[in-house]
């Protein structure tokens, strides 16, 4: 298998379809600093552990996306939006999620009527 | 004029940028979702905006969770161990018991799995 590890690649990557490992999970760095963040002060955290993690979380936006864009197949819509993800947390028992991301994306909501009601003064 | 709100933040960086203190990117957020299926057709901006904000909360609940077992384990380090452990240990996480029994896979050298999604319903 090619490694795909440098972006040099990337064109015969995306012209073959390959997904490059990079693409197929979130950053490493990321990931270990919200983990890093949770934990006390004084824990530590393998190398491993964020790589799992890493999986882990790919494999939990696959899960939830398909689940939001089956109920949009269902709705004959073609586009899975904040809403269908809401939902899709809470058909999959995520509830506590679904309703701090409900709350979350009304803010993000209201704030782009707001940008929208008031642009820049220098744009 | 208008004074920058609690959550303006939210935005710095466009779609395509970084969001908030714990941010996750959101075009590696977009790719992973239009990877998780062919019946992924188009995706609102602000999903991966929402999702970014669930992965935080999923990151840091299998963490915590993670810690509880390696603390049961008399141990200060996060193995990733103790994350299959949680995963086993957590019903909503039973999407997962395949990736992490399997969590070497992608460093034997052979092709990355690519497990099928299994839609759970538990009403």
């Amino acid at each position: 298998m090619m490694d795909n590890v440098g972006g040099s690649s990337s064109n015969i990557a995306e012209n073959s379809g390959i997904i490059r490992e990079q693409d197929r999970l979130l950053p490493i760095a990321n990931v270990g600093k919200i983990m890093k963040q949770i934990l006390p002060p004084n824990a530590k955290i393998s190398k491993e552990s964020k790589e799992t993690m890493q999986e882990c979380v790919s494999e939990f936006i696959s899960f939830v996306t398909s689940e939001a864009s089956e109920k949009c197949r269902k709705e004959r819509r073609k586009t899975v939006n904040g809403d269908d993800i809401c939902w899709a947390l809470g058909s999959l028992g995520f509830d506590d999620y679904a309703e701090p991301l409900r709350r979350y994306l009304q803010r993000y909501r209201e704030q782009e009527l707001d940008r929208a009601n008031n642009p820049p003064k220098r744009g | 004029m208008r004074q920058a709100g609690a959550y303006s933040g939210l935005l710095c960086g466009g779609v395509s940028g970084r969001t908030g203190p714990h941010s996750l990117p959101l075009a590696r957020i977009k790719k992973i979702m239009k990877n998780s299926g062919e019946g992924v057709k188009m995706i609102s901006g602000e999903a991966p905006i929402i999702f970014s904000k669930a992965c935080d909360l999923f990151i840091e609940e299998l963490t915590r969770r993670s810690w509880i077992m390696a603390i049961q384990g008399k141990r200060r380090t996060l193995h990733k161990e103790d994350l299959a452990s949680a995963v086993i240990a957590t019903d909503i996480f039973d999407f997962l018991i395949t990736l992490v029994s399997n969590s070497d896979s992608h460093a034997v050298g052979g092709a990355t799995n690519v497990m099928e999604v299994e839609t759970i319903d538990y009403s």
